[in-house]
Parts: structure tokens; C-alpha cells; sequence
């Protein structure tokens, strides 16, 4: 230790850069690894509720502002009651458009249904007429089918909206599940870095006591908790987060998650979602640190 | 400055260990308070240093009810509180120079500005070469004098001293009053517990006598002869 010289550098600093609480290094890498698996899932789940958000608009938008009218005719009637039905369609409100399609048209639809170019002479081809919807101020389907049945042009209306809401439906639902686990990621670090700075807080009873009577405010030793926590779950949401990345670059199995979320191709993007994570994981392990703090400190009295 | 209205305390549950105590310590003055083991010495001190509340009776601190300050107001007042605990209470992991510190640490004085005040308190409590020492290498007479510079280096209003001398060597006894002497002299209000009759003797000052749980004012003489 010190020899007893006298010669002790007179411009030697009193404040070492050893830390006022003694943390303990072992569960520092605890909670590390604990934020770095966190933020690895927290990853995942942040582009699973992104990429569905962004698949269930591509399908609604897609097929919204669509309907397609059957007509069920014989040959020699299929004319007269296109026209009619064109007629109907025509003059309904919140429909733009009615335009029968083609025999070419309606063989070119079912094709991928029927393989190769079928021949319609052989099926009893219903006459089909695509319907422009006013994207603001659809119809109700059951008002256009009922002006249909009036005039009883034997003719089906479809908006596809069971089939829309349908895949909505499920888009928004797994959507939803990877919000809530991304929530829940995000709570697992929060209450990770409470229990562990409470635990920390029993070790170190006697240095808080001190600090205490030494004049510190609650707010100083939590400043010292928050501050080491806020580092560890940076690093840790780097290390996570920086592997998950490294999975949706790499892993051919996660090229559909990356085409739904084109801006992950952006030049930009990566180093700025990274950072943001990196942040986020240090905020919220600061923020649980300071809760736990303070709560232990009233507590005790 | 301090003043103790028919003051009662106990620890949870333990048996009553002050009772209708009442004292006044004028700002500036400079007053001793002694008993036997057990008599309550530490308790009445850490009341002051409010880490303990009176269960009964009222203490004003500063013109404040303690019992009505906040967490942060009791950190406040801490820093006009010097205090030489009977037990040190020195953090282990910290050199004896960052011990003598702490005060000025947790005010949020840089370490820039202090350096000089605590390389010279450590001086002048003999302890110049074993600034970077830690207190487990520290002897029981090394701990205590780190433990009254740390008292005194923030220069608070009020100092209190358990057993300031208890671990020390006359000589060194001597040191330390005259020290808090001369803290005196420059306005502050020195409380010192001991039990040492003979080192309190010396001092023409005014002595509280804790017996039964409470205090019975007098110099030792006047208590002797009664
Ligand atoms: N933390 C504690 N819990 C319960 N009883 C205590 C505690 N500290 C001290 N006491 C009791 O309070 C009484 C006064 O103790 P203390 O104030 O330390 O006396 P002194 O400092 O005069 O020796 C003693 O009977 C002691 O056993
Ligand atoms: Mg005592």
C-alpha cells in the first residue's frame, strides 16, 4: 500500500475513478446477458408487429375499392341482364364504375385456377363485372345485392368483404401479439433491473446508510444506480439488438420479414433503429433502477 | 440552535431509554454530555443527526420540528451536521481520503475544489501518508481520527462527536478536543458524548449528565458531592 515517504504527489486526486457503492462485476454480467436476450427478442418482436401492420394494409388496401358481380345467365339471356345489372351498378351511389369483363378477361382469371388456357365452351362461364368502389363511401353490399335481387337480374355481389376481413382480421391479431410480446420484453428488463438493484441495494445497505448520513439526497444514490444501470442495458440492448440485425441480414429464412419492411433497406435506417434500440434499453433499465431506488429508500425510512 | 422539549425515546419495542429531557444548546456554545454505558449518550445524539425520531417531547433543530422534515430536508440538514460516529461508520472500499470526502461527494462539491481542504484535514489529523489507504489497514485510533476529519471538512454549523477520544492516545485526545475547540472558536456548535470524566474535567464547560433516561444538569463536581 502507501510507503510511508512523504514524497506522495501533491497534485494526486482524491476521488479514484472506483465507484462510491462497491457493484459487484458478477451481476453486472447477469444483467447484461439478461438485457442483450431481451433486446435480441425485442428485435423480433418489433419487426413481426411492424411487418404486419404494413402485410394487413397491403392486402385491405389491395383489394378495397373492388367488388365483382356475378351473373348467373344462359347464353342468350347473359346480354340483357349484364346490361341490366351494369345499369343497376351504374346508378347506385358509391360505386364509380361497372364494366363487364370480356370472355378473354374471365379466362385470363381463372386461369391460375384452371391450368393452362381453359376452354370456356365447356364450362357454363358466368358473366362478370368488375365494380369501382368509392374508397371513401362504399356501398353496403346488402343494399347493392337488394337492388340486384329487385330487379331480379340473378346476379351475386361480392366485395370481398369477408375474405378482406377476414385476413385483416388475422394480420391485426398477430400484429397485436408481437406488440404485446414487445411489451412484454420490455417489462422482463424493466423488472429484471428493479430485482436486481434491489437485491443490490441490501448489499450495499450500510454504504447508503452512510451516503444518507452524510448529507446525499435519495436522488444522488439513485443518480449512481440509474447511471450504471442506464450502461449495462445500453450495452446489453447493443449486444442484442446487433445480433437480431445480424439475423435479419443474414438468415435466408427472414428475407420475407425483411421484404415487408422495406425500410430496412434504407442506408439510413439500421445504424438509426439500432441506436434507438440501444437508447430505449437504456432508458427503460434507468428508469427501473431509479423506481426500485426509490422505492426501497421510503421503504426503509 | 438545539432544543429538546420533555423528550422521550425508545427503540421499537425495547423499554423507554430517554425520558423528559429537556435541553437547550445555544448556537456558538460548546457543551459536553456524559453518562454511563447505556445511559443514552448515542441515542440523544442520533435524534440529532436524525436518524432516530423522539417517541415523545419535541426536538427543534435549526427552528425546525424534526419530526416535520422531509427525506430531502433531512439531507439538507445533515450537511450542517458534522457528526464523528461511535462506531466510525467509514465505507471499506473507499481510501481514507474519499472517506473524509463524503460530505463534500454527496453536496455535489467537485473534486477539484475540495482536494486541498481534505489533504489538509488529513494532515492535521496525522494522517497525511495514509490518504490512500483503505480502513481495513487502518487502526482502531487511525479510523476514528479519519472519521473527525470527515466530521469537520464540510465545516458545518453543528458538530457532534460520540466517543470522539475513545480509540486515541492522550496525546492525541488532546489534539482532537483542540481541534474541536477551535471549531468552537470559529462559531460552530460542538456537542461531544463521552463518558471520560478526566478528559471532560479539563474543560470549563457546560456538562449534561444522562442518568435514569434523563438529564441532570450540572458540572461533575456539584453531581459528586450530591
Ligand atoms: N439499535 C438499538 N436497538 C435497541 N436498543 C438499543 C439500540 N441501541 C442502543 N440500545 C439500547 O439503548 C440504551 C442506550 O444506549 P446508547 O444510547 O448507546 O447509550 P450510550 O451511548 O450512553 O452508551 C442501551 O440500553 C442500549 O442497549
Ligand atoms: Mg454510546
Amino acid at each position: 500500500m502507501t510507503t510511508d515517504t512523504g514524497t506522495a504527489p501533491a497534485t494526486s486526486t482524491i476521488r479514484s475513478k472506483g465507484a462510491l457503492i462497491p457493484f459487484q462485476a458478477s451481476s453486472g454480467g447477469v444483467m447484461l446477458l439478461i438485457v442483450a436476450a431481451m433486446a435480441f427478442l425485442a428485435c423480433f418482436a418489433l419487426a413481426g408487429a411492424l411487418a404486419t401492420t404494413r402485410i394487413a394494409a397491403t392486402w385491405t388496401d389491395g383489394l378495397a375499392g373492388q367488388a365483382t358481380v356475378r351473373v348467373d345467365a344462359t347464353e342468350d339471356d347473359r346480354a340483357r341482364r349484364i346490361s341490366l345489372v351494369l345499369d343497376i351498378l351504374r346508378d347506385t351511389e358509391g360505386i364509380v364504375d361497372a364494366r363487364a369483363l370480356s370472355e378473354r378477361d374471365v379466362a385470363d382469371l381463372l386461369t391460375p385456377w384452371f391450368g393452362g388456357t381453359p376452354d370456356l365452351g365447356e364450362l357454363p362461364a358466368p358473366g362478370i363485372v368488375a365494380v369501382t368502389l368509392d374508397p371513401l363511401d362504399e356501398p353496403d353490399p346488402s343494399v347493392v345485392q337488394a337492388r340486384l335481387d329487385g330487379a331480379s337480374a340473378g346476379a351475386i355481389y361480392d366485395d370481398h368483404g369477408r375474405w378482406r376481413n377476414r385476413a385483416a382480421r388475422a394480420a391485426r391479431a398477430i400484429g397485436s401479439l408481437s406488440w404485446w410480446a414487445l411489451g412484454l420484453t420490455i417489462a422482463a428488463i424493466a423488472g429484471a433491473v428493479f430485482l436486481v438493484v434491489s437485491i443490490a441495494m441490501s448489499a450495499h445497505r450500510g454504504t447508503i446508510e452512510a451516503l444518507r448520513l452524510s448529507g446525499a439526497e435519495d436522488r444522488f444514490v439513485a443518480n449512481l444506480y440509474q447511471k450504471r444501470f442506464f450502461w449495462l442495458g445500453g450495452l446489453g440492448g447493443l449486444i442484442g439488438s446487433g445480433l437480431a440485425f445480424a439475423a435479419f441480414a443474414g438468415l435466408d429464412a427472414l428475407a420475407s420479414v425483411r421484404a415487408a419492411l422495406p425500410m430496412l433497406d434504407a442506408p439510413y435506417y439500421w445504424p438509426l433503429a439500432w441506436a434507438g434500440i440501444v437508447i430505449a434499453c437504456g432508458g427503460i433499465a434507468l428508469l427501473a433502477a431509479r423506481l426500485a431506488v426509490m422505492t426501497t429508500l421510503r421503504h426503509r425510512g | 440552535m438545539i432544543q429538546f422539549e420533555n423528550v422521550g425515546f425508545r427503540y421499537k419495542r425495547g423499554p423507554e431509554v430517554l425520558q423528559n429531557v429537556d435541553l437547550e444548546i445555544p448556537a456558538g456554545s460548546f457543551q459536553f454530555i456524559t453518562g454511563a454505558s447505556g445511559a443514552g449518550k448515542s441515542s440523544l445524539l442520533r435524534m440529532l443527526y436524525l436518524d432516530a425520531e423522539p417517541s415523545s417531547g419535541r426536538i427543534s433543530l435549526f427552528g425546525r420540528d424534526v419530526t416535520t422534515l422531509t427525506r430531502d430536508e433531512i439531507a439538507w440538514f445533515r450537511r450542517r451536521i458534522g457528526v464523528v460516529f461511535q462506531d466510525f461508520r467509514l465505507l471499506d472500499h473507499l481510501s481514507a481520503a474519499e472517506n473524509v470526502a463524503l460530505p463534500l461527494t454527496v453536496a455535489g462539491v467537485r473534486e477539484s475544489a475540495y482536494r486541498d481542504n481534505v489533504t489538509e484535514m488529513l494532515h492535521w489529523v496525522g494522517l497525511g501518508d495514509k490518504m490512500d489507504v483503505r480502513p481495513p489497514e487502518l487502526s482502531g485510533g487511525e479510523k476514528q481520527r479519519v472519521a473527525i476529519a470527515r466530521a469537520v471538512v464540510a465545516s458545518p454549523d453543528i458538530i457532534l462527536a460520540d466517543e470522539p477520544t475513545g480509540s486515541v492516545d492522550p496525546a492525541m485526545a488532546e489534539r482532537i478536543m483542540a481541534l474541536f475547540v477551535e471549531m468552537n472558536r470559529l462559531g460552530k456548535t460542538v456537542l461531544v458524548a463521552s463518558h471520560d470524566l478526566a478528559m471532560i474535567e479539563q474543560h470549563k464547560l457546560p456538562i449534561n449528565t444522562l442518568q435514569g433516561g434523563t438529564v441532570v444538569v450540572g458540572t461533575p463536581k456539584k453531581r459528586r458531592s450530591a
